[in-house]
């Protein structure tokens, strides 16, 4: 196995993983950055994917305080306060380090100012973007930073497992497999960022990145590590629906078709939103997906199992031109999106729940920082759309920084030297990874498909305690059968099917913590809706969940209350005057 | 559920950079089918040790294009019906990259060449300095507009006859984001990049055969954008400033 040593060593490449990295090696020009990437630079996760764009105080009438009061309301007054409102503060000075230092460009007003456009449940346009693309844009400029930096690269290099040092009060390192060879490889640093990335893949209809499998959050679970609010998968209503042999299906379109004026119908052509809510398609994005599910599970049904989206009645042309890339992929895809009809159904979209640490990335275990979807906190129980790109390059950031302080010898945190790693645990954690190839080969793509199936089914849309209870029986038995699941040992190089089995064992495991923390949510809020407990309970008395798992390997559950640390249920930021100004 | 049709013949190149050869395989053809998922299929049925790379699914990533049936393409977005021909795939790994294993390429050289041609923003201004006011009907900004929504796929790469006779050519996606830069009114280093792609395997190698183009999944036009270059080097050259 190879080993080598570095200053300060990030996961992930997205949004966040990369502002670490520029920031560090800013911060610290001496010290050894090192980014290691499950896939190529900037080229996997979810930042790249973003449609919608980035959300920032920047407007005439808007202020950090508006941006902060929708992102709490947004968010069910349950997101972390001090989080929340760096992001909102953050993102103003960020979002002009993007254009003025990263090289973006962002779309502007034709006086050459700033645009920005309206986004869902916001109460100001304060969307920063770049036509629908705005994640290529934010990601190609930070990948060319990043490549044309003194950073060390390891990509294709999947992280396999957090490991601590020898006395266990401090990180070590992080054990890799080279992805490319099957090799693996041990990293020591004196600080390391987790910046995975979540992403809700365990449903039967998903929209992240396939590289994304919940692998940081695994690894942080299986250190003893502290997740909240992980019941709380958030589900955007129009994912396309091709069949379950494309792994186009589940892949978003845009919420801009309803707000456009589509129309959603049952697979007798029938609208039916007006049944559930008076804004019709034009509801929330809960709502919409509650109602598509409602639907479904009513069996008013589309071929493939859906319902349908139809936009023309719009005018086939004017859907063309008002939507070119979404049509231009729909018909690539073989579906003719301007004119037809096309297949929808809820889509798992982001997920809220995460690691918990404070606002400066710091986590429990002295060593270790989180950022982006791999935390818990900032969003509460739903994410504002616009909201995700804004918090993975602003805390990526703040990592970058505090990381770098931190390793400094005067900061007094002691963590400027290396430290002696757990060495049983790594070799623990290899034959973890080697298990498979001792096994009689079996069908990893059936036992990921049952997964999704009983995520969705029990665990999904619309839940209830005896689905969640049946739902954790199945997780169970799926996890023994998934255990007996083996592969051939024939060649390790670029061998995705093995990286499906350790895709699997990640999901499974964040599986098992989603449902866990759903059964002990007995409210419904935001993402999470409980059949058997509709309302949201007192905002009051808002609590989190926390799931731990102890040295057994079981999941222990707690509820901790919500600090209200800047502004309390019923109050509010905005003084009359910013109301009127806004309205204005 | 979509009901299989019939089988498609599907080759796949299977090996390494020194020793490949092509292994066939039967794939029931359904109604949505991208080459992508050909692919997939034969991972989970038939080949569990099949290399390939893929991320996003829906063109934005620009990790899984391949060639097929001999031309450069994105595969995730690529509808079986498109491109199969009598029945028959052909499904081997992107031209002019040297291959790690079966479908999967070793990107490296493509983007050490993006660096190469300065493809990254030089700042004049810093986060604590007012956005530019550039409208966007400015001549320059809708040069660089026209040509920046390049997702990297390498497919213009795999396209060009040029990158195949010279491998040290630095290719059209590097060149066509140094054109994009170059028409960046908030850029500093535009004479340092016009030297950087004039160098002899840069910009000026371009016979203009327009693969590029031609394959590109975006519809740019890197042909024109490296023609603009040769223009603007040129320009340079007779300042003096070169």
């Amino acid at each position: 196995m190879e080993k080598h040593d570095t200053d300060i060593l990030i996961i992930g490449a997205g949004g966040a993983g990369m502002f670490a990295a520029l920031h560090a090696q800013k911060a610290a020009p001496e010290a050894k950055v090192t980014i290691a990437v499950k896939g190529l630079l900037g080229k996997c996760g979810c930042t790249r994917m973003v449609q919608g764009g980035y959300n920032v105080a920047i407007g005439n009438g808007d202020s950090v305080e508006r941006h902060f009061m929708d992102t709490i309301i947004g968010g069910k007054w349950l997101p972390h306060q001090d989080m929340a409102w760096k992001l909102c503060e953050t993102a103003v000075v960020r979002i002009h380090e993007l254009e003025n230092e990263i090289g973006c460009f962002f779309d502007r007003h034709p006086d050459g100012s700033m645009h920005q456009k309206a986004f869902a449940g916001q109460s100001f346009d304060r969307t920063v973007h770049k036509g629908d693309l705005t994640g290529i844009e934010i990601i190609s400029r930070l990948m060319e930073q990043v490549l044309s930096r003194p950073i060390d690269r390891l990509e294709e290099h999947r992280a396999l497992a957090l490991i601590p040092s020898k006395s266990g009060n401090a990180l070590s390192g992080v054990l890799f497999v080279d992805m490319r060879s099957g090799e693996f490889r041990f990293v020591r640093a004196k600080a390391v960022l987790l910046a995975t990335g979540g992403g809700p893949t365990m449903y039967k209809y998903h929209t992240p990145s396939g590289d994304k499998t919940m692998d940081g959050l695994h690894m942080a679970l299986r250190l003893g590590l502290p997740l909240r609010d992980m019941e709380m998968v958030q589900f955007h209503p129009t994912g396309l629906l091709g069949g379950s042999d494309t792994r186009m299906t589940g892949t978003v379109l845009e919420e801009g078709l309803r707000g456009a004026g589509g129309y959603l119908l049952d697979g007798a052509e029938r609208r039916f939103m007006f049944d559930y809510d008076e804004k019709g398609e034009r509801a929330t994005r809960d709502i919409v997906s509650r109602a598509i599910f409602d639907e479904m599970r009513k069996g008013h049904t589309t071929t493939n199992g859906g319902v349908y989206i139809s936009m023309g009645h719009l005018g086939p042309d004017n859907v063309r031109e008002k939507f070119q890339g979404m049509v231009k992929r729909c018909a690539d895809c073989g579906f003719d999106l301007a004119g037809g009809l096309v297949e929808v159904v809820p889509t798992a979209h982001y997920f809220m729940g995460g690691l918990v640490c404070d606002a400066d990335t710091r986590t429990e275990l002295p060593g270790l920082y989180v950022a982006g979807e791999d935390a818990g906190g900032a969003h509460g129980s739903n994410r504002l759309g616009g909201n995700g790109v804004a918090n993975s390059t602003v805390y990526g950031g703040v990592a970058g920084d505090v990381m770098a302080a931190d390793i400094d010898p005067h900061s007094g945190k002691f963590l400027h030297a290396l430290r002696e790693s757990d060495e049983d645990l790594i070799t623990a954690e290899i034959e973890r990874t080697e298990q498979p190839f001792a096994k009689k080969p079996g069908d990893i793509h059936e036992l990921r498909q049952k997964l999704m199936d009983l995520m969705w089914d029990d665990v999904g849309v619309m839940r209830t305690r005896d689905q969640l209870v049946n739902g954790l029986e199945k997780l169970s038995d799926l996890k023994d059968e998934f255990g007996e699941c083996g592969l051939a040992d024939d060649n390790r190089t670029f061998n995705l099917t093995w990286h499906d089995w350790l895709n699997m064992q990640s999901l499974i495991a964040i599986s098992e913590t989603i449902a866990q923390a759903a059964l002990w949510r007995e409210n419904s809020r935001g993402a999470h809706y409980r059949e058997d407990f509709p309302e949201s309970g007192n905002m009051e008395d808002s609590y989190f969940t926390v799931v731990r798992q102890d040295t057994e390997g079981d999941l222990n559950v707690s509820r901790e209350p919500v600090e209200f640390t800047i502004v309390k249920p019923g109050e509010t930021l905005l003084d009359e005057d910013s109301e009127t100004l806004a309205a204005v | 559920m979509s009901q299989s049709k019939e089988l498609l013949q599907v080759s796949v190149r299977r090996g390494t950079e020194d020793e490949s050869g092509l292994s066939t395989y039967e794939v029931p053809q359904q109604e949505s089918q991208t080459i992508l998922d050909v692919v997939t299929w034969i991972q989970r049925h038939r080949e569990p040790s099949l290399s390939y790379r893929f991320a996003c699914r829906v063109g934005m990533c620009g990790s899984c294009a391949m060639m097929v049936n001999g031309e450069p393409r994105w595969t995730c977005r690529t509808h079986v019906q498109k491109v199969l021909r009598d029945g028959r795939l052909r499904i081997e790994p992107l031209r002019n990259l040297p291959v790690i294993r079966d479908l999967v390429c070793d990107m490296t050289e493509f983007f050490d060449k993006w660096t190469r041609a300065k493809g990254v923003f030089e700042p004049t201004e810093t986060r604590d300095d007012e956005f530019a006011a550039i409208k966007p009907s400015d001549p320059k900004r809708m040069q660089a507009n026209a040509a920046i929504e390049c997702i990297n796929c390498a497919v213009c790469y795999a396209a060009c006859d040029t990158v195949n006779l010279n491998r040290a050519y630095l290719g059209p996606a590097a060149l066509n984001r140094a054109w994009t830069l170059a028409n960046d009114d908030r850029d500093g280093a535009y004479y340092d990049r016009l030297a950087a792609v004039s160098e002899s395997d840069g910009c000026m190698n371009c016979h203009s055969h327009q693969s590029c183009m031609t394959y590109c999944p975006n519809e740019l036009n890197p042909t024109a954008s490296i023609a603009g270059l040769k223009r603007l080097a040129s320009l340079a050259y007779l300042k003096g400033k070169l």
